[in-house]
């Protein structure tokens, strides 16, 4: 997304490296700083309460308190510990039915209807019913990710296998290869790049799955942890929270997703873009 | 997202095919209901933990009668729309503008790229400090979830505009706002298209939970409210429901959009880009 490949720009002559970096630097932190800079003089000129929009020392008092007593590390580790449980789970399931679907036209037939109406409502929707079958907590959780991930993960499954093309198989076949070695040897493989690089949009699903989840039937947890601040009015614990919720998307995005799509990339040269 | 299953090649397939391929989803639908059906003595609850589906549909019967659902429905409807408008409309306008504009985008990258990855879902609590629970909450995280897709849809469809084309407009003495409408909104639209499918997904779900948290109504709402008096039919009746309902979104105005568009300028676009 950088701005050089831009189609008015490219006519420019290119500015040195350098001096672009040191524009880019101050062009894109000028817009925190002025997000900053309102929110530190706010309380000065206009009165509210102070719920409402807590000062920023508020904020950093509480990401203090809470890093220091711990609860801020228990709330992440019992997030994460959820999604990537429900991860495991989701996709444990999605591969093995992906294929299913993607290699029997007849078990295709008969269940893409099905398939596309639970589709449509899996994630937060199962919520209410999850806290009657499993309770507020983990059960719960960890079921809504598990079948978001799930349903995400099972279209990438089976475009995946589908998009192997028809001439390998045909190669694998005529070399006598079938059943078994046809699915170690080709389908596997072949539909891992696309169940790969379709993780970081599965788990676009199952991390709004998970913090919408945990607000509604957590017992810990970020999510938890941000809505049950509203009954307190504790806004500062809010703002923690978001700020929280979106570095950790950042991190895991820039070391996780792009290693894996780097990975496929480097090895079977398939990115598109 | 929920082109999901299906992925069928774009070519008309013969009647019997498509007729034996209905047959056998119905069987699967049949399948399930009849699973359904019969797991309900062997789970032994109550209608309260385990529904069946007779529960259910009396429970539909009911909502229709006394008028709720549609009266929820509208209202999801309505919530659902205007969001996904202004979310899109913003989306598209702040898009073209950081695709065309150096300076904007780069003081505005970074600071969308962080608001980007704080998920809509993050924002409702402090909505509803703000705003209460009601519709401004829900319509204000409808258009954060559509906001971002759609703007970077259209990011890359405005800068892979064919610089030919616009030469040839400004070589032609075209005026700016004619390169806009005559080059640069034309190919950005596939773009546009995809961005609003995807924040239409997206959407759907926020539009779900958020009615969960903060609504008295809707369908969210409805899911909600069952558990919550012990009538969890209702529940299953709003769950079918919104399953439904995107599907018939999906099918009958994301897709026709999606297809009329690529159709006439997708590959055209393309064409242009390789020669």
């Amino acid at each position: 997304m950088t701005a050089a490949t831009g189609t008015q720009h490219a006519r420019r002559g290119p500015a040195p490296i350098a001096q672009r970096r040191r524009e880019a630097l101050w062009l894109g932190t000028l817009p925190f700083a002025v997000a900053l800079a309102i929110w530190w003089v706010l309380p000065k000129l206009v009165d509210y309460p102070p719920y409402m929009l807590p000062s920023i020392a508020m904020v950093l008092d509480y990401a203090k308190e809470s890093v220091l007593d711990g609860s801020l590390a228990k709330n992440i580790g019992a997030s994460l510990g959820r999604l990537l449980l429900g991860f495991v789970i989701g996709m444990a399931l999605a591969i093995p039915a992906g294929l299913a679907i993607a290699l029997n036209r007849h078990v295709a037939d008969m269940f893409r209807p099905v398939l596309s109406f639970l589709q449509a409502i899996a994630g937060i929707a199962w919520v209410p019913l999850t806290i009657i079958w499993f309770g507020v907590g983990n059960g719960s959780v960890i079921f809504v990710i598990a079948n978001t991930i799930f349903f995400a993960s099972l279209y990438n499954t089976v475009i995946g296998v589908q998009s192997i093309p028809l001439a390998l198989h045909r190669a694998v076949r005529s070399h006598g290869g079938s059943g078994l070695s046809l699915l170690t040897n080709l389908i596997l493989p072949g539909a891992l790049v696309q169940i790969l690089l379709g993780i970081r949009t599965s788990m676009a699903y199952g991390w709004r799955a998970l913090v919408a989840s945990e607000m509604i039937a957590g017992s810990n947890g970020l999510g938890f942890m941000t809505m049950e601040a509203v009954q307190w009015q504790r806004t500062e614990v809010i703002i923690l929270g978001m700020i929280v919720i979106g570095l950790i998307w950042v991190v895991m995005d820039r070391t996780v997703f792009t290693t894996i799509e780097r990975r496929t990339v480097g090895r079977w040269g398939l990115l598109q873009r | 997202m929920s082109a999901a299953i299906t992925a069928a090649p774009p070519r008309a397939r013969p009647f019997g095919r498509r007729f034996g391929r209905g047959l056998k989803g119905l069987a699967g639908v049949l399948l399930l209901l009849g699973a359904w059906q019969a797991s309900v003595p062997l789970v032994g609850m109550s209608s309260y933990f385990y529904p069946s589906p007779a529960d259910v549909i009396v429970a539909f019967a009911d909502l229709v009668r006394k008028g709720i659902l549609p009266v929820y429905l509208a209202d999801s409807m309505i919530r659902y729309l205007t969001g996904l408008t202004i979310g899109a409309l913003l989306g598209v306008g702040l898009g073209v503008l950081i695709g065309l504009h150096r300076t904007a985008s780069l003081a505005l990258s970074p600071l969308f790229r962080f608001l980007f990855a704080i998920v809509e879902v993050a924002w409702i609590p402090i909505f509803v400090v703000w705003f209460g629970y009601g519709v401004k909450t829900i319509v204000l995280a409808l258009i954060y979830v559509v906001f971002f897709p759609v703007l970077y849809n259209t990011l890359l469809g405005v800068r892979t505009a064919p610089q030919l084309l616009v030469n040839a407009v400004r070589s032609l003495g075209g005026s700016r706002l004619q390169v806009l409408r005559l080059v640069i909104l034309p190919s950005a639209l596939p773009g546009i298209i995809t961005g609003l499918r995807v924040g239409a997904g997206f959407a759907f779900r926020g539009l779900v939970f958020a009615e969960i948290v903060a609504a008295k109504t809707g369908i969210g709402y409805l899911i909600f409210e069952g558990t919550q008096s012990q009538q969890t039919a209702r529940t299953i009746v709003g769950m079918i429901v919104m399953g439904l309902l995107w599907l018939a979104i999906d099918q009958f105005y994301l897709r026709p959009i999606e297809r009329a568009t690529i159709q006439r300028w997708g590959l055209t676009v393309d064409a242009e880009q390789q020669a």
